[in-house]
C-alpha cells in the first residue's frame, strides 16, 4: 500500500537520514524505535511532507512521486490519505475540540457540515471525550488534548495514521489513557506508523518493529524478534538501556 | 500672564473642523498600510527569501529615520521629482504643485505605518506556534486556508494591543501634517494662536482634544480585543 524508498535528508551539515526504506501493508502497526537523533521523527515527517526530503521516492496506492520534487497537488493528495498525531498535540487553540476535528472534514474534504459534525462526534466518542465537545484546548488536560489530536486524525478515515511520540509530552499518569486509545485503534485494524519510546506498546501491538540509528534502518522484524533476539549489536545496546527488565525478557 | 478663556473656547470650536482631517489621515493611512504590511510581514517571516531581506531593509530604514526628516525630504523632493517626471517624461500638462498637500501626508504616514505594522504583524504571527500550521497542513488544509482559519484569527488577538499602540502613535504623529500645510487640528490651532501669540492656550486646547481622541481609540480597541479573545477568556474562568 505504501512504500517509501531511499530517503535522504540533511539539516545544514547534519545528515539526518541516510537512505531509509519502509514498506507498509494495510493493517500494519509499525513501531519505529531508536535513540534520539536517529532520524525517526524526521523520517515520519517526510512521509506527509512536513519535512521535505532531499532525495527519495514514495509509492502510495496509485501515487508515485519523488519526495524532493512532489507537486503541491500530489503533496495535498498524500496528506489527505494520511493523518498525523503530534508530540505536543498542536491543537488549534482558537477552535473547540469538536471544531478541531471537523476542520479537516469541512474545509479540506468538503464534507457537508452535518455529516462532519456527526463523524467528529463519533471520533471524539471513540477516544472517550463525549463530554468535552465544546471545550477549548486550553481547558483540557494533556492526555485529553492528545486524544482530541487522535480524534482529529481518525475522523478523516486516513489510510495511514502517523504518530510522532504521542505520549512523550505527557505526565506519566496520563500516558495510559492515550496508549489505550491507540491500542483500541490497532485492534480495529487501523494502519499505523508509530514513533515512540513506549516499549510496552511496541511489545504488545506492533506487527513490525523498525530500529533506526544514525539515519538508517539498522534492523527490522517482529516485536518478538527485536526484543528477544536482536541480530544487531546496536539494537541490543539500545534495548538494554531502555528496557529495564530487558535481561528478564531474554 | 492670564489665560485667555474666550480665545480657548473660540479655538476649540475652530479646531473641531480639523478633527475629520486628523481622523482621515489616521484611518485612511491604516487602511492602506494594513494589507501591504501584512504581506510584508509574511515575506519577512520566510527568511530565506530575497523579498524578506528587502522588507527588512525597508523597515530598518524607516525606523532609523525621524518622521520629521521623512516629511522634510518627501515634501521638498517628491513634488519636484514628480513634476519633472510628468512634464519631461510623460509630457502631460498636469500641475503637480496644485495637488492637495494631504496626498503627501498620506504617502509619508503610510510609508511609516507600513514599517511599524510589518513588525506588529510579524511578531503576532510568531506567537502562534508553528506546530498549529503544520497540523493544519497535515489535515489537508492548504497554506492559505491554514493562515485564514487558524493562524490569523489567533495572531489578531496578540496583535491588537500593539495595533492600538500603533494607531495612537499614528494619530499623534499626524499633527506633523501642518508641516505639509495640511489643515489638521494642530495646523488650525497654530494659525489661531499666531494672531495674538496665544500659543499656550491653543496648545492646551489641542492637548485635551488629542487625549480625548486617543482615549476613544483605546476604548474601541479594548472592545474589539474582548470580542476576539473569546476563546482565551473562557479558559481563564
Amino acid at each position: 500500500m505504501l512504500e517509501i524508498r531511499n530517503v535522504y535528508k540533511a539539516f545544514g551539515n547534519n545528515q539526518v537520514l541516510n537512505g531509509v526504506d519502509l514498506k507498509v501493508n494495510k493493517g500494519d502497526i509499525i513501531v519505529i524505535l531508536g535513540p534520539s537523533g536517529s532520524g525517526k521523527t524526521t523520517f515520519l515527517r517526510t512521509i506527509n511532507f512536513l519535512e521535505k526530503a532531499d532525495k527519495g521516492t514514495i509509492d502510495f496506492d496509485d501515487i508515485h512521486t519523488e519526495l524532493q520534487s512532489a507537486s503541491h497537488k500530489t503533496i495535498n493528495k498524500i496528506r489527505k490519505k494520511t493523518a498525523f498525531v503530534f508530540q505536543n498535540y498542536n491543537l488549534f487553540a482558537n477552535k473547540t475540540a469538536l471544531e478541531n476535528v471537523t476542520e479537516g472534514l469541512i474545509v479540506a474534504r468538503k464534507v457537508p457540515k452535518e455529516e462532519a459534525i456527526k463523524r467528529a462526534k463519533d471520533a471524539l466518542d471513540k477516544v472517550g471525550l463525549s463530554e468535552r465537545y465544546d471545550y477549548y484546548p486550553s481547558q483540557l488536560s494533556g492526555g485529553q488534548q492528545q486524544r482530541v489530536g487522535i480524534a482529529r486524525a481518525i475522523a478523516v478515515n486516513p489510510d495511514v495514521l502517523l504518530f510522532d511520540e504521542p505520549t512523550s509530552a505527557l505526565d506519566p499518569e496520563l500516558i495510559g489513557e492515550v496508549l489505550s486509545v491507540m491500542k483500541k485503534l490497532a485492534k480495529e485494524g487501523a494502519t499505523m506508523i508509530v514513533v515512540t519510546h513506549e516499549m510496552s506498546f511496541a511489545q504488545e501491538v506492533a506487527s513490525r518493529v523498525v530500529f533506526m540509528d544514525g539515519g538508517v534502518v539498522v534492523e527490522e522484524g517482529t516485536a518478538k524478534q527485536i526484543f528477544t533476539a536482536p541480530k544487531e549489536k546496536r539494537t541490543e545496546q539500545f534495548l538494554r538501556r531502555i528496557v529495564r527488565d530487558y535481561d528478564y525478557v531474554i | 500672564m492670564t489665560i485667555n478663556t474666550a480665545f480657548m473656547i473660540q479655538t476649540f470650536l475652530d479646531v473641531l473642523a480639523g478633527i475629520p482631517v486628523t481622523l482621515e489621515l489616521t484611518f485612511i493611512t491604516l487602511l492602506v498600510s494594513f494589507p501591504i504590511a501584512f504581506f510584508m510581514a509574511l515575506q519577512k517571516l520566510e527568511k530565506k527569501k530575497f523579498s524578506g531581506k528587502i522588507v527588512s531593509g525597508y523597515v530598518s530604514f524607516i525606523r532609523g529615520t525621524p518622521v520629521v526628516l521623512q516629511i522634510l525630504f518627501l515634501y521638498s523632493l517628491l513634488p519636484t521629482i514628480l513634476n519633472y517626471f510628468i512634464k519631461e517624461v510623460l509630457n502631460l500638462d498636469v500641475d503637480i504643485f496644485a495637488l492637495n498637500p494631504i496626498i503627501y501626508a498620506f504617502v509619508v504616514f503610510s510609508l511609516n505605518t507600513i514599517a511599524v505594522l510589518t513588525e506588529v504583524f510579524r511578531s503576532a504571527l510568531l506567537t502562534v506556534e508553528h506546530g498549529q500550521l503544520e497540523a493544519a497542513l497535515a489535515i489537508g488544509l492548504n497554506k492559505r486556508q491554514a493562515y485564514a482559519r487558524i493562524i490569523i484569527p489567533q495572531a489578531v488577538v496578540f496583535a491588537l494591543p500593539n495595533l492600538c499602540n500603533a494607531t495612537i502613535n499614528l494619530m499623534k504623529s499626524t499633527s506633523l501634517a501642518f508641516m505639509m500645510t495640511v489643515k489638521d487640528i494642530t495646523a488650525i490651532a497654530k494659525v489661531n494662536a499666531a494672531y495674538g501669540y496665544n500659543y499656550i492656550e491653543a496648545y492646551l486646547v489641542i492637548s485635551v482634544l488629542y487625549i480625548i481622541l486617543c482615549t476613544v481609540v483605546q476604548f474601541g480597541y479594548g472592545a474589539v480585543e474582548r470580542y476576539f479573545s473569546l476563546y482565551k477568556r473562557i479558559s481563564t474562568n
